[in-house]
């Protein structure tokens, strides 16, 4: 069985939101297919209560943490102590430390963070190495970003190795993002379908505030212009059939498709922005004429245009014509 | 030693569909100067179909470079083919699609009709001197069965180089790494990898391609492209200079990014 926990909230300990965009913050996280929700301590006492669904690991320094701080599912510590309901984390960093892990086998769950540069060696084999080295533990793999292969790596664990992954919204932590995760799942085993991605906006503007980070607009699955359009071929498949050129309809994740005219437009994406914009569509020489103007001056501005830039400049040419 | 991998920059191309840029022809002939200094082995100039300011551009950008490959995309149409290689470029690249999605819905054709076309298409430019690579469109999400069969009689015809295009951006490693052995173990052709980043794998997806047996990585400056972007050119060679050879060092794909960045912020 699939276990997602999602760290994003032990990261930000200085520059804490309000309690009620923290529980917002886990609900939603619960609502896209998180198993687990794991809290710094200054982020628990912050948010006072935690909401009432959903299961919540304490991140802790010291054994004596837990009886400060009873109830949770699980707490997560560097200290090797093999209590229960704790997940003893340990640092890898390179593939050759891997055995090291034999040391470890009492552990009953473990998380292994590191490994970021597993996918230059021979990462399948080592993922077998380490399920081997530690036979009766629950492993949490929480693989870091520093090559730019973390959900790479989180995913083929996940799909071909074990069941157990932390990842972080955005990736924020330098782990592998939790949409994408997410995501990924969904498309490649259809990993919990009826779960609601529909919050990711919502989701995404809570993690702004409490993060005080702008989400890069071409971010996998939650950036703002991901689903925008411009390229005339594109454009036009898309018209005819979403899936052709969109690995998931926009709409499922709260986005939507969205054609933007510039200089790589054709007469199709023209036409349907006149009519999107509820403006009359012209016969065929004039749309042809309109083109070759968006193309001139999209060029000229090293741009797009606006759709209030767009509507001006098809008048203006619509009415050239007429003259 | 390290095995030398080949840079396919299609930032010019795939890069400049990102909606947010349009690039004028000063814009495309400095950023390919730059990219050909440093030894990126081959530049997706652009689409010499979009219109003539475009088929001008990439003329300007063949008389102005020395060492990289200049290749554009041409749509598989001979109509297009036949305009694309007006410009002599070193390279065309057709644009195949390859899924029953691309096939039987978006072009509402069958495989015969685009192993036919894709074929009249390559006999074009060769009988015109022009190198020809295919991209195989979609290729994440098609019959590895056609692909092979495609691949064999794209081989008779003279094609050395094929393009993996995960067109969505939906390929995960284990997947991406049974393609490429899949086509290495059926075929001696030679693969080009050409990942988006739609769930946050492009880069890796491209370094297990690679390691699987694709000789040439299609990336662009930051990554950008349309919808999420394509595999990003510094982070490849930053994850991957551990075991594969490059003409460049990221000091000096650093250096380019700086200085374009004021061209192609707009898509990031």
């Amino acid at each position: 069985m699939i276990r997602i926990i999602d760290n994003t909230l032990t990261g930000f300990d200085g520059n804490l939101p309000s309690k009620e965009e923290l529980q917002g913050f886990c609900k939603l996280l619960f609502t896209i297919g998180v198993d687990a929700v794991e809290l710094s301590i200054p982020a628990y006492e912050k948010m006072e209560k935690l909401p009432e669904d959903g299961n919540y690991i304490l991140q802790i320094d010291y054994v004596d943490d837990m009886r400060k701080y009873p109830g949770f599912y699980r707490y997560t510590c560097r200290f090797e102590q093999n209590i229960d309901n704790m997940i003893h984390e340990v640092q890898i960093n390179d593939i050759r430390e891997i055995v090291r892990l034999r040391a470890l086998q009492y552990c009953k769950e473990m998380r292994i963070i590191g490994l970021d540069d597993l996918m230059c060696g021979t990462y399948e084999k080592s993922m077998q190495e380490i399920k081997k080295l530690l036979p009766n533990s629950r492993i949490n793999f929480c693989p870091e970003n520093t090559f730019h292969c973390a959900s790479a790596l989180a995913v083929h664990w996940l799909l071909q190795c074990g069941s157990d992954v932390t990842t972080s919204f955005a990736g924020i932590k330098n782990n592998a993002a939790t949409e994408e995760i997410i995501m990924t799942l969904r498309l490649a085993v259809r990993h919990k379908p009826n779960r609601d991605l529909t919050v990711f906006p919502e989701l995404t503007r809570l993690f702004e505030a409490i993060s005080g980070r702008k989400i890069s607009n071409k971010k996998p699955v939650i950036g703002r212009d991901i689903f925008k359009v411009e390229a005339g071929i594109h454009a036009d498949g898309i018209l005819k059939n979403p899936a052709t050129y969109e690995a998931y309809a926009p709409s499922c994740v709260g986005g939507k498709c969205e054609m933007v005219i510039g200089k790589h437009s054709g007469t199709k994406a023209i036409k349907l922005k006149l009519g999107e914009l509820q403006l009359n569509i012209p016969r065929e020489e004039t749309v042809m004429k309109l083109l070759e103007t968006v193309k001139e001056i999209c060029t000229e501005n090293r741009s797009s245009l606006k759709d209030d830039e767009f509507a001006r400049l098809a008048a203006e040419v619509i009415a050239n014509e007429r003259n | 030693m390290k095995e030398t991998k080949y840079i396919v920059d299609t930032t010019l191309r795939d890069g400049e569909q990102s909606p947010g840029i349009a690039l004028r022809m000063e814009d495309k002939v400095k950023i390919a100067k730059l990219l050909d200094e440093i030894g990126v082995h081959e530049i997706e100039a652009g689409i010499p179909c979009v219109s003539r300011r475009e088929s001008d551009s990439i003329q300007e950008i063949i008389n102005n470079t020395k060492n990289s490959k200049i290749s554009v995309w041409s749509r598989m149409n001979t109509a297009d083919v036949k305009q694309s290689i007006v410009c002599k470029p070193h390279i065309l690249h057709i644009g195949t699609p390859v899924s029953y999605i691309q096939i039987y819905s978006k072009l509402k054709k069958n495989k015969a009709w685009v192993q036919k076309n894709v074929l009249d298409c390559v006999e074009i430019a060769k009988n015109n001197g022009i190198d020809v690579t295919v991209g195989l469109e979609d290729a994440s999400r098609s019959d590895i069965g056609f692909i092979l069969s495609l691949i064999k009689e794209l081989k008779k015809a003279g094609v050395d180089i094929i393009r993996i295009a995960d067109t969505v951006g939906i390929l995960t490693p284990s997947r991406t790494k049974e393609i490429i052995e899949t086509i290495k173990a059926y075929s001696d052709i030679e693969i080009e990898m050409h990942i988006h980043n739609d769930l946050g794998m492009a880069v890796a997806n491209s370094l297990v391609g690679a390691k699987a047996g694709a000789t040439y990585i299609d990336c662009t400056l930051f990554g950008i492209g349309e919808r999420t972007g394509n595999c990003n050119f510094y982070d490849f060679v930053h994850a991957t200079e551990s075991i594969f050879q490059f003409a460049m060092s990221k000091k000096q794909i650093r250096r380019i990014e700086d200085e374009c960045y004021p061209l192609l912020k707009g898509a990031l």
